[in-house]
């Protein structure tokens, strides 16, 4: 049952008149914004932790720099520890941070298109159902 | 008729409402409750070590040096955060469970008065809506 505030009085719906056929197409397009919306939370999910990871990285860099020359480094890698050089820490945080800038510049693309597509769909459908249709996530 | 049948609905949206603010709440509070667990581990861990033993902390991938009293000084602070918002989450779940009491009373006595009234009027029609 929805309880959204925009479901509509008895007057609305009176209002309204005859209902409006749900064609198959109609249906189709409404599914496939649900699929996206659902697509759209997950890749939020993915983008807070990717950012979080950013992050660390930025701040571990950061500290870095003020470490001494000699230092050994213990650098995580796999489930072990190596004792690296500092440049050479530097230089796999580095790639690291690019690499995760990448990942996060494509999970943003994917983002971007998704809405755009559910933009699109909500105009066709608000154009075909107006109020007796609620696409507002 | 239609009126009490609207306020009924208006009711139950917000005991829907708060139980859901309920249930986010006493989620939170779980999370902050295991939080507190693992700072309470490392502060046992941080009164076992003997002098010129180091601590490293885990930023990303690398094991970073840190000085034993700013460690433990952040340990505690974190500690102490923790108790905070446990105890003002506890005085939030105890308030929305006093208002969740309070309208599922008012939702008891508005349907015993709409029986009532219906009983009282005769038989009708009751139009439910879903």
């Amino acid at each position: 049952m929805n309880l959204s505030r925009r479901m509509l009085t008895k007057e609305e719906e009176d209002a309204v008149g005859d209902e409006i056929e749900v064609r198959r197409e109609d249906q189709d397009k409404i599914n496939k914004f649900s699929r996206l919306h659902s697509y759209e939370l997950s890749i939020e999910e993915q983008l807070k932790a990717k950012n979080k990871e950013k992050e660390e990285l930025d701040d571990i860099t950061t500290e870095l720099e003020l470490a001494d020359e000699d230092d050994l480094v213990p650098y995580k890698i796999g489930d072990a520890f190596f004792h690296l050089p500092l440049p050479h820490a530097q230089e796999l945080l580095g790639l690291s941070t690019a690499k995760i800038e990448q990942e996060i510049g494509e999970l943003e693309d994917k983002m971007a298109t998704i809405r755009e597509e559910m933009t699109q769909l909500k105009v066709e459908l608000y154009a075909r159902f107006g109020k007796t249709i609620n696409l507002e996530t | 008729m239609a009126e009490i049948q609207r306020r009924l609905q208006a009711l139950s949206e917000d005991y829907t409402k708060l139980q859901k603010d309920l249930q986010d709440t006493v989620t939170s509070r779980q999370k902050l409750e295991a939080q507190m667990q693992e700072n309470l581990g490392v502060q046992k861990e941080f009164e076992k070590l003997k002098d010129g033993e180091t601590i490293y902390k885990l930023i990303g991938p690398v094991l970073l040096k840190q000085d034993r009293t700013e460690a433990e000084g952040t340990v505690k602070g974190r500690l102490e955060f923790i108790e905070k918002e446990i105890s003002r989450l506890e005085g939030h779940i105890q308030e929305t469970q006093a208002k969740m009491e309070k309208k599922k009373t008012e939702i008891i006595q508005l349907q015993t008065s709409a029986q009532a009234a219906a009983g009282g009027a005769g038989p009708q029609a009751v139009k439910g809506r879903a």
